[in-house]
């Protein structure tokens, strides 16, 4: 393996961009946040579903989460339907407060 | 009484599109419709009712409350599809990309790959989606205009998109913009206050009908059944998250969505405006399920026993259909139809546009005629979007399926080859324009594979149905895009530069 990337002398700066192996400092600490807010994001969209699926009595997916009700809606129905939405928008809110204070510590210090 | 010309919504239809036009003339400005003029003026909140505005089609207007309407649970995917994929854009690609600097798909797929041909094969795959999304507009309109003057389907198509682009003319050459707030305004009021009223009627109370359903929806599954509500009754989980998980990622790849972040004053107000965008959006969303379930229960309580083929019919009219049976003002059932007119008209107008652009701003300018003039340019641009309008009626006359379906479609698309381009072109510097080229023509494969071939070989419509294709198609792109990169050389070191540098800086 002869890629012109090993072969080049050592530069000064550094290009590697690869979210799975973020430079140390603003990059990094987003990439953290991103993993954060995208687990949150997967975990209730997707794990609920896979709740509903390992919980069901029948192949139509009724099961114990089904049965219940909350604010006289079904309870799948309001957690997909309703509850996800402020999931996501609750999300987004934390996230963009993080990275304000992300940047801000960043600009200092590029300031200084 | 279903065939008689209906005066109300007509009168209704052309306030509307009177006051919208006069306000258009009144803040009319010289930049043209395709930036957002107030954006410096109207803040984070404002963005956000544009955002929103601009996202509102007759697929959120209509086609939510159809397929809620025809198949219940999994309409959510729908629903969380198309607000959960702005998450992914904004962790992801909002800032990122606003950072980079170009002001469309293809422009951004030209700096970052420096390739010529992406950005043809880019430029074709942003008329496709822009085509598919508008078959789904003129279905509405087609519905709506058949609804109000009592016509067949084909010959209201053809009278609402003749309406369209005379207003479309008339407005063009005067110059006017469209006001997005107020769009987003209008949109909203139509779709709330009738539902008010209805849910009022009907006794679920008139302030918060998004909470107020919940009994209805109980009564629902009480009345017809437990196995017609419960999660996987008309689909199975794997294509509950495989439809949930094609429109995240579409929604991130769609061109007209991301260029609304290019236009915006700084990063900031980019990222805080998609939390507004999503509570505007899901203002909506919250209440469109509503209107399908009182429709449902107006039918069990009255007995309107509906076959399946009657229904499939009306599902995307359900919204009015709803408001009519539950007996609101026909004034109010024709506020409601006007507002799904006008969400498909501002839908098709940005549309067009962004297809248009793409052919004779990508396609012929760069390609075809490099020596073409602003005058030449311009001519393309406008004949471009009649041949597309055409194409489109072409395609509307037998629409092959729901409103909500034919746009998924477009989302397919956008996420088995615009999000994986961006995604590694944001984040990977080592991905170069072999990848992205062999990436993007594996995604088009992958998103018509069914339609194509699906009679020949019946298992692609079960593991990539047109509609949803992307859950399998958007990691087998990415995977193909990173090997094929790594076999090839590196993109120049300018570009792993501006990455580095411009792109992942604070």
């Amino acid at each position: 393996m002869s890629s012109p990337e090993f072969n080049r002398p050592p530069s000064p700066q550094d290009y590697r961009v690869n979210f799975f192996r973020p430079k140390a400092g603003f990059m990094r600490s987003e990439v953290i946040y991103i993993w954060i807010a995208l687990i949150a994001w997967a975990l209730l969209t997707f794990g609920f579903q896979f709740l509903i699926y390992s919980g069901q009595a029948d192949v139509n997916g009724s099961g114990p989460l089904t049965s219940r009700t909350i604010f006289s809606f079904p309870f799948e129905y309001w957690f997909t339907g309703q509850f996800l939405i402020v999931w996501f928008i609750l999300i987004c809110f934390l996230f963009n407060l993080m990275v304000d204070r992300l940047t801000e510590r960043y600009r200092q210090r590029k300031e200084q | 009484m279903e065939n008689e010309f209906k005066l109300v919504p007509l009168l209704i239809l052309v306030l509307f599109l009177g006051v919208s036009f006069m306000v258009g003339v009144a803040s009319r400005t010289r930049k043209g419709e395709y930036y957002p003029v107030s954006a410096h003026a109207v803040g984070r909140i404002g963005i956000g009712a544009a955002i929103a505005s601009n996202w509102m089609s007759a697929a959120s207007f209509l086609g939510i409350a159809g397929i809620f309407y025809l198949k219940g649970y999994f309409a959510l995917a729908y629903v969380i599809g198309w607000t959960g994929g702005y998450v992914l854009l904004l962790v992801l690609l909002a800032c990122q990309i606003r950072r980079f600097g170009k002001y469309s798909a293809p422009e951004f797929v030209e700096a970052r790959y420096d390739s010529p041909v992406a950005r043809f094969i880019s430029a074709v795959i942003t008329i496709i989606i822009s085509l598919i999304y508008c078959v789904a507009q003129y279905k509405g309109i087609g519905l709506i205009f058949a609804w109000i003057f009592g016509i067949d389907y084909t010959g209201a198509l053809l009278l609402g998109v003749g309406v369209i682009f005379a207003y479309l003319a008339i407005s063009g050459s005067l110059g006017a913009t469209r006001n997005q707030q107020l769009h987003y305004a209008v949109l909203l009021l139509t779709f709330l206050v009738p539902l008010m009223a209805l849910s009022a009627k009907l006794g679920y109370g008139s302030l918060l009908p998004q909470f107020g359903y919940g009994a209805a929806l109980s009564e629902v599954n009480r009345l017809s059944g437990a196995e017609v509500a419960a999660p996987w009754a008309s689909a199975t989980p794997y294509e509950w998250v495989a439809l949930c998980f094609t429109l995240m990622v579409g929604t991130a790849g769609l061109p007209h969505v991301l260029s609304r972040f290019y236009t915006l004053p700084n990063i900031r107000v980019a990222r805080w405006s998609v939390v507004w965008g999503i509570f505007f959006i899901g203002l909506l969303y919250w209440s469109a399920p509503a209107f399908a379930t009182f429709a449902k229960l107006l039918q069990l309580r009255g007995e309107m026993p509906i076959d399946a083929a009657a229904a499939h019919q009306i599902a995307d009219v359900i919204v009015i259909k709803a408001a009519e049976w539950g007996g609101v003002s026909p004034w109010l059932v024709g506020i409601l139809a006007v507002g799904g007119i006008m969400a498909a008209f501002g839908t098709i107008t940005s549309m067009l546009i962004s297809g248009a652009g793409a052919f004779s701003h990508d396609i012929y300018y760069r390609i075809l005629n490099p020596e073409a003039s602003e005058r030449q340019r311009m001519k393309v641009a406008k004949g471009a979007t009649l041949v597309l309008a055409v194409l489109v009626v072409l395609a509307a006359v037998n629409p092959p399926g729901l409103i909500a379906e034919i746009t998924a479609v477009a989302f397919a698309l956008a996420g088995n080859t615009l999000f994986p381009v961006f995604l590694l072109g944001i984040w990977w510097d080592r991905t170069n324009k072999y990848g992205a080229i062999a990436g993007m023509t594996l995604g088009i494969a992958i998103t018509f594979a069914a339609l194509v071939f699906g009679s020949i070989c019946p298992l692609l419509h079960a593991w990539l149905p047109p509609t949803s294709s992307a859950l399998i198609g958007a990691p087998l792109v990415i995977m193909v895009m990173i090997i094929v990169s790594l076999l090839t050389p590196p993109p120049s070191d300018a570009i792993r530069r501006h990455l580095a540098e411009k792109v992942h800086s604070p």
